[in-house]
Protein backbone atom coordinates (compact mmCIF):
# COMPACT_ATOMS: atom_id res chain seq x y z
CA UNK A 1 0.00 0.00 0.00
CA UNK A 2 1.26 3.18 -0.12
CA UNK A 3 2.78 4.79 2.48
CA UNK A 4 1.38 8.55 2.05
CA UNK A 5 -2.07 8.05 1.47
CA UNK A 6 -2.30 5.12 4.33
CA UNK A 7 -0.95 7.68 6.93
CA UNK A 8 -2.72 10.33 5.43
CA UNK A 9 -6.45 8.34 5.34
CA UNK A 10 -5.81 6.44 8.32
CA UNK A 11 -9.14 6.22 11.06
CA UNK A 12 -8.47 8.92 13.53
CA UNK A 13 -7.67 7.11 16.98
CA UNK A 14 -4.75 4.81 17.50
CA UNK A 15 -5.07 0.80 19.06
CA UNK A 16 -5.60 2.09 22.51
CA UNK A 17 -9.33 2.02 22.76
CA UNK A 18 -10.90 -0.70 24.56
CA UNK A 19 -14.50 -0.44 22.15
CA UNK A 20 -14.18 -2.78 20.12
CA UNK A 21 -16.49 -4.58 17.13
CA UNK A 22 -16.78 -7.79 17.70
CA UNK A 23 -14.60 -10.45 15.84
CA UNK A 24 -17.23 -12.26 13.70
CA UNK A 25 -19.18 -8.95 13.13
CA UNK A 26 -16.58 -7.58 11.25
CA UNK A 27 -16.05 -10.80 9.22
CA UNK A 28 -19.71 -10.66 8.66
CA UNK A 29 -19.02 -6.94 7.49
CA UNK A 30 -16.05 -8.19 5.06
CA UNK A 31 -18.91 -10.59 3.44
CA UNK A 32 -20.94 -8.17 3.34
CA UNK A 33 -23.59 -9.92 5.44
CA UNK A 34 -24.89 -6.52 7.58
CA UNK A 35 -28.17 -4.99 7.31
CA UNK A 36 -28.40 -1.21 6.63
CA UNK A 37 -28.61 0.12 10.27
CA UNK A 38 -25.74 -2.23 11.69
CA UNK A 39 -23.40 -1.23 8.43
CA UNK A 40 -24.03 2.67 9.62
CA UNK A 41 -22.93 1.87 12.94
CA UNK A 42 -19.73 -0.07 12.02
CA UNK A 43 -18.68 1.87 9.18
CA UNK A 44 -18.84 4.98 11.93
CA UNK A 45 -16.74 2.83 14.35
CA UNK A 46 -13.94 2.13 11.87
CA UNK A 47 -14.02 5.59 10.29
CA UNK A 48 -12.48 6.51 14.10
CA UNK A 49 -10.79 3.01 15.29
CA UNK A 50 -7.68 2.05 13.78
CA UNK A 51 -7.40 -1.08 15.08
CA UNK A 52 -10.73 -2.58 13.95
CA UNK A 53 -9.96 -1.08 10.88
CA UNK A 54 -7.24 -2.61 10.19
CA UNK A 55 -8.47 -6.30 11.40
CA UNK A 56 -11.05 -5.14 8.40
CA UNK A 57 -8.41 -4.50 5.86
CA UNK A 58 -5.79 -7.83 6.86
CA UNK A 59 -9.25 -9.86 6.54
CA UNK A 60 -10.44 -8.50 2.94
CA UNK A 61 -6.84 -9.14 1.85
CA UNK A 62 -6.42 -12.45 3.38
CA UNK A 63 -9.50 -13.74 2.54
CA UNK A 64 -9.57 -12.09 -1.37
CA UNK A 65 -5.51 -13.91 -1.57
CA UNK A 66 -6.88 -17.40 -0.47
CA UNK A 67 -9.54 -17.02 -3.23
CA UNK A 68 -7.46 -16.22 -6.04
CA UNK A 69 -4.88 -18.99 -4.60
CA UNK A 70 -7.81 -21.58 -4.68
CA UNK A 71 -7.82 -25.17 -7.13
CA UNK A 72 -10.70 -23.37 -8.76
CA UNK A 73 -8.47 -20.40 -9.80
CA UNK A 74 -5.47 -22.46 -10.96
CA UNK A 75 -3.31 -22.30 -14.45
CA UNK A 76 -6.05 -23.22 -16.65
CA UNK A 77 -3.48 -26.15 -18.12
CA UNK A 78 -3.95 -27.43 -15.11
CA UNK A 79 -7.59 -28.49 -14.68
CA UNK A 80 -9.29 -31.52 -15.52
CA UNK A 81 -11.80 -29.23 -17.11
CA UNK A 82 -9.18 -28.25 -19.79
CA UNK A 83 -8.20 -31.92 -20.89
CA UNK A 84 -11.80 -32.87 -21.32
CA UNK A 85 -12.49 -29.77 -23.06
CA UNK A 86 -9.46 -30.94 -25.14
CA UNK A 87 -10.66 -34.15 -25.81
CA UNK A 88 -14.55 -33.09 -26.76
CA UNK A 89 -12.95 -30.48 -29.57
CA UNK A 90 -10.98 -33.25 -31.22
CA UNK A 91 -13.92 -35.24 -31.32
CA UNK A 92 -15.64 -32.04 -32.54
CA UNK A 93 -13.13 -31.13 -35.41
CA UNK A 94 -12.62 -35.25 -36.30
CA UNK A 95 -16.42 -35.76 -37.02
CA UNK A 96 -17.00 -32.26 -38.35
CA UNK A 97 -14.09 -31.74 -39.91
CA UNK A 98 -15.79 -30.69 -43.35
CA UNK A 99 -17.76 -28.21 -41.57
CA UNK A 100 -15.22 -26.46 -39.28
CA UNK A 101 -13.40 -25.96 -43.03
CA UNK A 102 -16.31 -24.53 -44.57
CA UNK A 103 -16.99 -22.51 -41.17
CA UNK A 104 -12.93 -21.28 -41.33
CA UNK A 105 -13.17 -20.17 -45.12
CA UNK A 106 -15.91 -18.23 -44.32
CA UNK A 107 -14.66 -16.04 -41.02
CA UNK A 108 -15.84 -12.89 -40.54
CA UNK A 109 -13.49 -9.69 -40.82
CA UNK A 110 -11.29 -8.57 -37.75
CA UNK A 111 -11.88 -5.48 -36.64
CA UNK A 112 -9.01 -3.57 -35.09
CA UNK A 113 -9.96 -0.16 -33.27
CA UNK A 114 -8.02 1.97 -30.91
CA UNK A 115 -10.34 4.56 -28.84
CA UNK A 116 -9.56 7.06 -26.53
CA UNK A 117 -10.12 5.18 -22.80
CA UNK A 118 -12.89 8.33 -21.66
CA UNK A 119 -14.69 7.59 -18.32
CA UNK A 120 -17.67 5.23 -20.04
CA UNK A 121 -14.99 2.43 -21.00
CA UNK A 122 -12.96 3.17 -17.65
CA UNK A 123 -16.43 2.25 -15.85
CA UNK A 124 -16.83 -0.88 -17.65
CA UNK A 125 -13.38 -2.32 -17.65
CA UNK A 126 -13.31 -1.23 -13.42
CA UNK A 127 -16.17 -3.43 -12.63
CA UNK A 128 -13.77 -5.97 -12.05
CA UNK A 129 -10.50 -7.85 -12.47
CA UNK A 130 -11.87 -10.57 -14.36
CA UNK A 131 -9.58 -11.07 -17.74
CA UNK A 132 -12.05 -13.12 -19.22
CA UNK A 133 -15.69 -11.17 -19.55
CA UNK A 134 -18.42 -14.08 -18.77
CA UNK A 135 -21.10 -11.96 -17.45
CA UNK A 136 -23.72 -11.51 -20.47
CA UNK A 137 -24.41 -8.11 -19.42
CA UNK A 138 -20.93 -6.59 -19.12
CA UNK A 139 -20.29 -7.87 -22.58
CA UNK A 140 -23.27 -6.36 -23.56
CA UNK A 141 -22.43 -3.14 -21.99
CA UNK A 142 -19.28 -2.77 -23.90
CA UNK A 143 -20.89 -3.91 -27.07
CA UNK A 144 -22.89 -0.91 -26.78
CA UNK A 145 -20.23 1.51 -25.52
CA UNK A 146 -18.28 0.40 -29.01
CA UNK A 147 -20.93 0.74 -30.96
CA UNK A 148 -21.62 4.51 -29.74
CA UNK A 149 -18.30 5.34 -30.64
CA UNK A 150 -18.85 4.32 -34.26
CA UNK A 151 -17.22 0.62 -33.84
CA UNK A 152 -19.27 -1.16 -36.82
CA UNK A 153 -19.54 -4.54 -34.24
CA UNK A 154 -22.62 -6.37 -34.29
CA UNK A 155 -22.62 -9.28 -32.06
CA UNK A 156 -20.10 -10.04 -29.08
CA UNK A 157 -19.77 -13.41 -27.20
CA UNK A 158 -16.48 -12.89 -25.27
CA UNK A 159 -14.32 -10.60 -23.92
CA UNK A 160 -10.83 -11.15 -23.27
CA UNK A 161 -8.43 -8.57 -21.41
CA UNK A 162 -4.73 -8.08 -21.65
CA UNK A 163 -4.30 -7.40 -18.01
CA UNK A 164 -6.25 -6.08 -15.22
CA UNK A 165 -7.20 -2.73 -15.43
CA UNK A 166 -6.30 -0.14 -13.01
CA UNK A 167 -7.50 3.24 -13.09
CA UNK A 168 -4.13 5.54 -13.43
CA UNK A 169 -3.29 9.09 -12.77
CA UNK A 170 -6.70 9.97 -13.11
CA UNK A 171 -6.55 12.58 -11.17
CA UNK A 172 -5.88 15.10 -14.01
CA UNK A 173 -7.01 13.30 -16.77
CA UNK A 174 -7.17 10.38 -19.18
CA UNK A 175 -4.17 9.50 -21.13
CA UNK A 176 -4.77 5.99 -22.37
CA UNK A 177 -5.60 3.97 -25.27
CA UNK A 178 -8.29 1.06 -25.53
CA UNK A 179 -6.68 -1.13 -28.21
CA UNK A 180 -9.05 -3.60 -29.47
CA UNK A 181 -9.39 -6.22 -31.98
CA UNK A 182 -12.51 -8.27 -32.67
CA UNK A 183 -12.48 -11.26 -34.43
CA UNK A 184 -15.24 -13.73 -34.74
CA UNK A 185 -17.14 -12.12 -32.29
CA UNK A 186 -14.72 -12.22 -29.70
CA UNK A 187 -12.71 -8.93 -28.58
CA UNK A 188 -9.58 -8.82 -27.22
CA UNK A 189 -8.44 -5.80 -25.29
CA UNK A 190 -5.60 -3.85 -24.28
CA UNK A 191 -5.37 -1.05 -22.31
CA UNK A 192 -1.97 1.36 -23.27
CA UNK A 193 -0.34 4.74 -22.33
CA UNK A 194 -0.67 7.53 -24.78
CA UNK A 195 2.73 8.58 -26.55
CA UNK B 1 -21.41 -26.65 16.25
CA UNK B 2 -18.48 -26.69 15.10
CA UNK B 3 -15.40 -28.79 17.70
CA UNK B 4 -13.07 -25.96 18.02
CA UNK B 5 -10.06 -28.41 19.24
CA UNK B 6 -10.16 -30.12 14.97
CA UNK B 7 -10.45 -26.69 14.07
CA UNK B 8 -7.45 -25.45 15.83
CA UNK B 9 -5.29 -29.19 14.87
CA UNK B 10 -6.54 -28.33 11.01
CA UNK B 11 -3.64 -27.98 9.01
CA UNK B 12 -5.87 -25.42 7.24
CA UNK B 13 -5.88 -23.17 10.33
CA UNK B 14 -2.05 -23.37 11.03
CA UNK B 15 -1.24 -22.62 7.39
CA UNK B 16 -3.42 -19.33 7.55
CA UNK B 17 -2.05 -18.65 10.93
CA UNK B 18 1.69 -19.15 9.71
CA UNK B 19 1.25 -17.25 6.57
CA UNK B 20 -0.32 -13.96 8.43
CA UNK B 21 2.73 -14.47 10.79
CA UNK B 22 4.68 -14.16 8.01
CA UNK B 23 2.90 -11.24 6.25
CA UNK B 24 3.20 -9.24 9.15
CA UNK B 25 7.11 -9.81 10.50
CA UNK B 26 9.94 -9.74 8.41
CA UNK B 27 12.36 -11.50 11.21
CA UNK B 28 11.88 -15.08 10.80
CA UNK B 29 12.05 -15.82 14.94
CA UNK B 30 9.06 -13.26 15.45
CA UNK B 31 7.40 -15.45 12.98
CA UNK B 32 7.54 -18.29 15.11
CA UNK B 33 6.30 -16.58 18.23
CA UNK B 34 3.52 -14.69 16.78
CA UNK B 35 2.83 -18.12 15.14
CA UNK B 36 2.97 -19.85 18.91
CA UNK B 37 1.29 -16.65 20.46
CA UNK B 38 -1.63 -16.81 18.17
CA UNK B 39 -1.72 -20.79 18.81
CA UNK B 40 -1.70 -20.10 22.37
CA UNK B 41 -4.35 -17.64 22.45
CA UNK B 42 -6.63 -19.92 20.49
CA UNK B 43 -6.49 -22.45 23.25
CA UNK B 44 -6.51 -20.34 26.02
CA UNK B 45 -9.91 -20.79 28.63
CA UNK B 46 -11.00 -23.72 26.66
CA UNK B 47 -11.04 -22.49 23.32
CA UNK B 48 -12.97 -19.03 24.27
CA UNK B 49 -12.20 -17.10 20.97
CA UNK B 50 -13.12 -20.11 18.28
CA UNK B 51 -16.22 -21.15 20.63
CA UNK B 52 -17.68 -17.57 20.64
CA UNK B 53 -18.27 -18.08 16.83
CA UNK B 54 -21.93 -17.83 16.10
CA UNK B 55 -21.74 -19.15 12.66
CA UNK B 56 -23.22 -15.59 11.21
CA UNK B 57 -20.49 -15.29 9.02
CA UNK B 58 -18.40 -17.80 6.84
CA UNK B 59 -15.81 -19.75 9.28
CA UNK B 60 -13.21 -18.93 7.31
CA UNK B 61 -13.66 -14.88 7.12
CA UNK B 62 -14.45 -15.64 10.66
CA UNK B 63 -10.97 -17.17 11.31
CA UNK B 64 -8.83 -14.54 9.22
CA UNK B 65 -10.77 -11.89 11.44
CA UNK B 66 -9.83 -13.72 14.72
CA UNK B 67 -5.80 -14.17 13.47
CA UNK B 68 -5.27 -10.79 12.66
CA UNK B 69 -7.04 -9.63 16.16
CA UNK B 70 -4.77 -11.45 18.05
CA UNK B 71 -1.25 -10.69 15.94
CA UNK B 72 -2.14 -7.21 16.64
CA UNK B 73 -2.39 -8.55 20.03
CA UNK B 74 0.92 -9.85 19.88
CA UNK B 75 2.52 -6.98 17.78
CA UNK B 76 1.35 -4.71 20.84
CA UNK B 77 2.53 -7.19 23.67
CA UNK B 78 5.66 -8.01 21.86
CA UNK B 79 7.48 -4.32 20.96
CA UNK B 80 4.72 -2.15 22.95
CA UNK B 81 7.11 -1.74 26.37
CA UNK B 82 9.79 -0.38 24.20
CA UNK B 83 10.48 3.40 25.34
CA UNK B 84 11.95 6.06 23.73
CA UNK B 85 15.18 6.60 24.83
CA UNK B 86 15.59 9.60 27.37
CA UNK B 87 18.11 11.31 25.29
CA UNK B 88 15.72 11.60 22.72
CA UNK B 89 12.46 12.24 24.67
CA UNK B 90 13.99 15.24 26.53
CA UNK B 91 13.98 16.95 23.06
CA UNK B 92 10.10 16.90 22.68
CA UNK B 93 6.94 15.79 20.69
CA UNK B 94 8.20 16.10 17.48
CA UNK B 95 11.89 14.52 18.29
CA UNK B 96 9.99 11.36 19.72
CA UNK B 97 7.60 10.87 16.72
CA UNK B 98 10.61 11.41 14.32
CA UNK B 99 12.42 8.40 16.13
CA UNK B 100 9.12 6.07 16.14
CA UNK B 101 8.68 6.85 12.44
CA UNK B 102 12.39 6.21 11.73
CA UNK B 103 13.77 3.38 14.28
CA UNK B 104 10.32 1.80 14.64
CA UNK B 105 8.68 2.33 11.36
CA UNK B 106 11.18 2.40 9.06
CA UNK B 107 10.39 5.63 6.88
CA UNK B 108 13.55 7.97 6.17
CA UNK B 109 14.27 11.23 7.89
CA UNK B 110 13.20 13.26 4.66
CA UNK B 111 9.63 11.27 5.47
CA UNK B 112 9.32 12.13 9.18
CA UNK B 113 10.25 15.79 8.07
CA UNK B 114 7.23 15.85 6.04
CA UNK B 115 5.13 13.81 8.13
CA UNK B 116 5.96 16.23 11.19
CA UNK B 117 4.96 19.30 9.21
CA UNK B 118 1.56 17.58 8.22
CA UNK B 119 0.87 16.61 11.60
CA UNK B 120 1.70 20.46 13.18
CA UNK B 121 4.46 18.82 15.30
CA UNK B 122 7.64 21.14 13.69
CA UNK B 123 7.93 24.42 11.95
CA UNK B 124 11.25 24.72 11.32
CA UNK B 125 12.90 24.49 7.85
CA UNK B 126 14.61 21.14 6.60
CA UNK B 127 17.83 22.70 7.02
CA UNK B 128 17.18 23.24 10.52
CA UNK B 129 15.40 19.96 11.08
CA UNK B 130 18.81 18.06 9.46
CA UNK B 131 20.79 19.98 12.21
CA UNK B 132 18.03 18.93 15.24
CA UNK B 133 18.39 15.06 14.78
CA UNK B 134 21.81 14.84 14.98
CA UNK B 135 21.16 13.87 18.78
CA UNK B 136 18.23 11.62 17.60
CA UNK B 137 20.84 9.64 14.95
CA UNK B 138 23.03 8.70 17.88
CA UNK B 139 19.78 6.77 19.80
CA UNK B 140 20.46 3.36 20.49
CA UNK B 141 17.63 2.32 17.73
CA UNK B 142 20.00 3.41 15.15
CA UNK B 143 22.54 0.89 15.87
CA UNK B 144 20.46 -1.94 16.35
CA UNK B 145 19.39 -3.23 12.57
CA UNK B 146 17.00 -5.73 14.24
CA UNK B 147 14.89 -3.03 15.77
CA UNK B 148 11.58 -4.11 15.22
CA UNK B 149 8.76 -1.53 14.23
CA UNK B 150 5.91 -1.67 17.10
CA UNK B 151 3.58 0.14 14.53
CA UNK B 152 0.18 -1.39 13.74
CA UNK B 153 1.45 -1.24 9.68
CA UNK B 154 4.74 -3.55 9.14
CA UNK B 155 7.22 -1.78 6.99
CA UNK B 156 7.08 -4.41 4.57
CA UNK B 157 3.55 -3.34 3.38
CA UNK B 158 5.23 -0.26 2.26
CA UNK B 159 7.22 -2.09 -0.19
CA UNK B 160 5.03 -2.76 -2.92
CA UNK B 161 4.36 0.54 -3.88
CA UNK B 162 3.63 0.99 -7.58
CA UNK B 163 3.89 4.67 -8.63
CA UNK B 164 1.85 3.73 -11.65
CA UNK B 165 -0.38 2.08 -9.98
CA UNK B 166 -4.20 2.39 -9.48
CA UNK B 167 -3.84 5.07 -6.73
CA UNK B 168 -3.62 8.37 -8.61
CA UNK B 169 -3.89 9.94 -4.61
CA UNK B 170 -0.41 8.42 -4.00
CA UNK B 171 0.66 8.91 -7.24
CA UNK B 172 -0.05 12.47 -7.01
CA UNK B 173 1.78 12.93 -3.69
CA UNK B 174 5.05 10.71 -4.79
CA UNK B 175 5.34 12.92 -7.74
CA UNK B 176 4.89 16.77 -6.49
CA UNK B 177 7.45 18.54 -4.33
CA UNK B 178 7.48 18.59 -0.73
CA UNK B 179 6.08 22.11 0.07
CA UNK B 180 3.26 20.96 -2.59
CA UNK B 181 3.20 17.64 -0.89
CA UNK B 182 2.79 19.15 2.59
CA UNK B 183 -0.33 21.23 1.29
CA UNK B 184 -1.83 18.51 -0.73
CA UNK B 185 -1.78 16.01 2.41
CA UNK B 186 -3.56 18.63 4.32
CA UNK B 187 -6.08 19.31 2.01
CA UNK B 188 -6.53 15.58 1.46
CA UNK B 189 -7.56 14.65 4.78
CA UNK B 190 -9.86 17.52 5.19
CA UNK B 191 -11.58 16.66 2.64
CA UNK B 192 -11.45 12.90 3.32
CA UNK B 193 -13.39 14.14 6.75
CA UNK B 194 -15.66 15.88 5.28
CA UNK B 195 -17.04 13.18 2.67
CA UNK B 196 -20.09 11.12 4.48
CA UNK B 197 -18.97 7.84 6.67
CA UNK B 198 -19.60 5.76 4.07
CA UNK B 199 -17.43 7.43 1.52
CA UNK B 200 -14.21 7.76 4.20
CA UNK B 201 -14.22 4.43 4.72
CA UNK B 202 -14.91 3.89 0.71
CA UNK B 203 -11.79 5.87 0.03
CA UNK B 204 -9.80 4.40 3.25
CA UNK B 205 -10.10 0.78 1.75
CA UNK B 206 -9.62 1.66 -1.64
CA UNK B 207 -6.12 4.45 -1.74
CA UNK B 208 -5.30 4.10 1.86
CA UNK B 209 -5.27 0.13 2.01
CA UNK B 210 -4.98 -0.50 -1.64
CA UNK B 211 -8.20 -3.12 -1.85
CA UNK B 212 -10.23 -3.55 -4.28
CA UNK B 213 -13.36 -1.51 -5.55
CA UNK B 214 -14.99 -4.91 -5.13
CA UNK B 215 -14.24 -5.22 -1.74
CA UNK B 216 -14.50 -2.09 -0.52
CA UNK B 217 -18.36 -2.30 -2.59
CA UNK B 218 -19.21 -4.93 -0.41
CA UNK B 219 -17.98 -3.21 3.27
CA UNK B 220 -20.22 -0.22 1.88
CA UNK B 221 -22.62 -2.60 0.83
CA UNK B 222 -22.98 -1.25 -2.84
CA UNK B 223 -22.59 -2.79 -6.46
CA UNK B 224 -18.85 -2.75 -7.59
CA UNK B 225 -19.98 -0.67 -10.50
CA UNK B 226 -22.35 1.51 -8.03
CA UNK B 227 -18.27 2.20 -5.99
CA UNK B 228 -16.36 2.71 -8.97
CA UNK B 229 -18.68 5.59 -9.98
CA UNK B 230 -19.10 6.68 -6.33
CA UNK B 231 -14.97 7.02 -6.21
CA UNK B 232 -14.64 8.52 -9.85
CA UNK B 233 -16.82 11.26 -7.96
CA UNK B 234 -14.95 11.62 -5.09
CA UNK B 235 -11.76 11.84 -7.01
CA UNK B 236 -13.38 14.95 -8.69
CA UNK B 237 -13.89 16.81 -5.60
CA UNK B 238 -9.89 15.53 -4.18
CA UNK B 239 -9.15 17.33 -7.71
CA UNK B 240 -10.79 20.75 -7.51
CA UNK B 241 -9.66 20.92 -3.75
CA UNK B 242 -6.30 20.83 -4.72
CA UNK B 243 -6.91 22.59 -7.73
CA UNK B 244 -8.09 25.45 -5.99
CA UNK B 245 -4.89 25.52 -4.04
CA UNK B 246 -2.94 25.39 -6.85
CA UNK B 247 -1.54 21.73 -6.86
CA UNK B 248 -1.34 19.82 -10.00
CA UNK B 249 0.19 16.93 -11.16
CA UNK B 250 3.51 18.18 -12.50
Amino acid sequence: MGKWMNKTIKPSVGTESEDHIPVEDLARLAEGGVDTAERRHLIGHLNRCQRCYQILQETLKDVSAETTLQPGSAPWWRTRMFYALAASILLVLLIGGPLAIKQWTHRPRVILASLDLDQGLKDILLENNALKWEKKERVSRLLTALQRRGLAVKDLNLVLLAKPYYQKKSLFGPEEVLHIRIDDKVAYLEVKEKD
Amino acid sequence: MMDPEKILSSSDLLAKIEAVCKRRFSAENDQNECYLYVIDSLKADNFKRLRAFRGKSKLNTFLYALINSLVIDFRRKQFGRRRIPAGVAKLGKWAEAVYRFVCWQKFSFDDAYDFLRIDGLYSGSYIEFIKEIESIKKAPCRENPAFQSIDETPESAFKNINPEGANPLEFLIQKIDRENRINAIKVIRETTVAFSEDDQLLVRLVYGSDLSVAAAARVIGLPAATAGKRLKNLLTKYREKLLAVGIREP
